[in-house]
């Protein structure tokens, strides 16, 4: 077959080459086009300045004088600052406690509605994720109002039941305000976890309940002994997700107590956003550091839980 | 035993229902008090309104300039919804589906977003923006977020453009198309729910934005609704004028609320495939 010429693409052949050629061009030019714009984007405002904060770290600087290079001053002083590890503290105190109430609440819902097989399921599926999708400005407004002293819903509500606390700012007083802005965090988050864990229970056969049935296992039984050991790995993920989520989170500080009464509800990501921006402090070499601490913390953690959750694995 | 077990499912009956009650009350609260006046609502919280007072919703429309927020941001959320959904989509379609040099590289590089905490890069940002002359203004804030890449909503289109057929581009190419003509006429068209589907969460996203617009946008005539909001509710503490707050609350919801009720599979479809990935 080789010897023998073809000569259709004997002609062909130069225009074919052409055609090659600028579907090559076309190509090219199609890449660029497309990468350029998004990822040229990404490296100007997300990469750059990741790596800027590197070296804002070991300035002295407003943003506006000349900044004068202090080398490791910045984490120095870092290390003996009180608020710092006052506000780390915060960070774990939050992370501690909204991370297994997210977690147990949209197990307990998740489990319910998937294995009842309850009427208004889907009302309730619906309901469950609504607040998920509200903004952190709307959740934290929301419960800032529930929380007002003398005119909020959740004092209305304890009178109501026969609690009468009087005019209780829950945010204005030291002792409350943090345990105060947990509420909305869970509120805000259960949601999303709900109709992960739903939709992954769902795919649990069975078969392995009809078993447990017959020898009369009850709900919480198999809850424990058969739903929770199958979910592991997203729960896994789940916790993953939380706790850096929470360390990570202060937006709704922000709306809700600013970090106030005097520094009560001040956590790290806060403390750093208000050392940058807030009124009248601009240090920004400060907060860069406090910046590259988070980070590190928070590759630590991450990589910190993989190996601890790899290893329980592996008892299996 | 038949017994135990319908009071057992009415413990767990009721499990569900107080959820869906913490769920709801305050949101109902707030509608309810929104509709008083504020002398009713400070004799008492439970009272019910003798007549409803829509009007608040016109005064906080007009106090707490939500007209000319929800004005900034529709032009904010519209305009950057269409370049970075259109951006998304066609960098997910060059880094899943083409082959050239460098391309895992920077499938690599914008990866790595994922473990860099937003919050770290916040002030170098801030400075760059200040130097291009982009802060305070609704322009820059419409760069920032339609040109920064998100790796996450590049991950929910890339798996859903993996599916498509390899076959599709070849009979394309041996029907003379160009690549351009292939994206648009064939990947474009068959990957409509993925892009739709992330489209709906950059517009979640977008509209829900809180920090950004509140460090770029210092003018109240450029806020954003949530920046706009949260400045009310700062005033307002010196003001009492509860009911207009929580009229206005009620309105930066009410998209929200529509959006949900129209798009609430898609919604809850989409976030369960990004966190599946993740």
């Amino acid at each position: 077959m080789n010897e023998l010429p073809n000569p259709v693409a004997h002609v062909a052949a130069p225009q074919n080459q052409q055609w090659k050629q600028k579907a090559k061009f076309q190509k090219r030019l199609f890449i660029f086009l497309a990468t350029f714009p998004a990822f040229g984007g990404y490296m100007l405002f997300t990469l750059y300045p990741n790596l800027l904060s590197v070296y804002y770290s070991l300035l002295d600087w407003d943003g506006i004088k000349e900044p004068v290079f202090v080398g490791l001053n910045n984490f120095k002083d870092m290390l003996q600052d009180d608020y710092v590890w006052r506000a780390l503290w915060h960070n774990v105190l939050l992370m501690v406690t909204i991370t297994p109430l997210v977690v147990f609440i949209s197990i307990i819902l998740a489990y319910l509605l998937a294995n009842k097989g309850y009427r208004f399921h889907s009302v309730f599926k619906v309901l469950f994720f609504f607040p998920n999708i509200l903004s952190l400005v709307a959740v934290s407004l929301l419960w800032s109002f529930v929380y007002d002293g003398s005119f909020g819903l959740l004092n209305a509500g304890l009178r109501l039941i026969g609690v009468d606390i009087g005019n209780y700012y829950w945010l204005g007083e030291k002792k409350a305000a943090l345990w105060a802005t947990i509420p909305p965090s869970v509120w805000g988050a259960v949601g999303f976890y709900f109709v992960i864990f739903l939709n992954a229970m769902s795919t649990i056969p069975k078969s392995l309940y009809e078993a447990a049935i017959l020898e009369g296992a009850s709900h919480r039984v198999r809850l424990f002994k058969i739903t929770i050991p199958l979910m592991t790995p997203i729960i896994r993920v789940a916790v993953l997700f939380l706790m850096l989520g929470v360390f990570k989170g202060f937006e709704n500080i922000l709306i809700l107590t600013n970090g106030g009464p005097s520094g009560s509800t001040d956590v790290i990501g806060l403390y750093m956003f208000n050392i940058a921006f807030g009124v009248g402090i601009h240090n920004y070499g400060y907060a860069s550091a406090i910046g590259m601490m988070l980070f590190v913390i928070l590759v630590a953690t991450k990589l910190a839980i993989d190996k601890f959750t790899t290893n329980r694995d592996s008892e299996y | 035993m038949r017994e135990r077990r319908t009071i057992v499912d009415t413990w767990w009956y009721t499990i569900l229902l107080m959820w869906s009650v913490t769920i709801l009350f305050p949101m109902i609260w707030v509608f309810y008090e929104s509709l008083k006046t504020n002398q009713e609502f400070f004799q008492s919280v439970w009272n019910l309104p003798e007549v409803l007072q829509w009007t608040n919703y016109k005064g906080a429309w007009q106090k707490y300039g939500i007209g000319s927020a929800m004005v900034n941001t529709v032009y904010y959320v519209g305009v950057s919804l269409v370049i970075g959904t259109f951006l998304t989509a066609i960098n997910a379609y060059v880094l899943t589906r083409l082959e050239f040099r460098g391309r895992k590289l920077m499938w690599g590089i914008i990866m790595l977003s994922l473990f860099l905490p937003g919050i770290n890069a916040l002030i170098p940002q801030y400075i760059l923006m200040r130097d291009l002359h982009l802060t305070n203004s609704l322009t820059g804030i419409i760069i920032l977020d339609s040109f920064s890449e998100s790796a996450f909503y590049l991950m929910m289109l890339s798996g859903f453009m993996q599916s498509l057929p390899k076959e599709l581009e070849e009979s394309g190419a041996i029907d003379g198309a160009s690549i351009f003509q292939i994206f648009f006429k064939i990947i474009m068209p068959l990957s409509t729910a993925g892009i739709v589907t992330v489209a709906i969460f950059k517009c979640l996203a977008l509209y829900n934005n809180f920090l950004g617009p509140f460090i770029y946008l210092g003018d109240p005539g450029k806020y954003t609704i949530g920046v706009a909001m949260y400045q009310a509710s700062q005033i307002m503490q010196y003001k009492a004028d509860w009911v207009t707050l929580f009229a206005g609350l009620m309105i930066t919801m009410i998209p929200l609320i529509f959006m949900f009720i129209f798009l609430q599979r898609r919604i809850m479809e989409g976030a369960t495939l990004g966190a599946v990935k993740g």
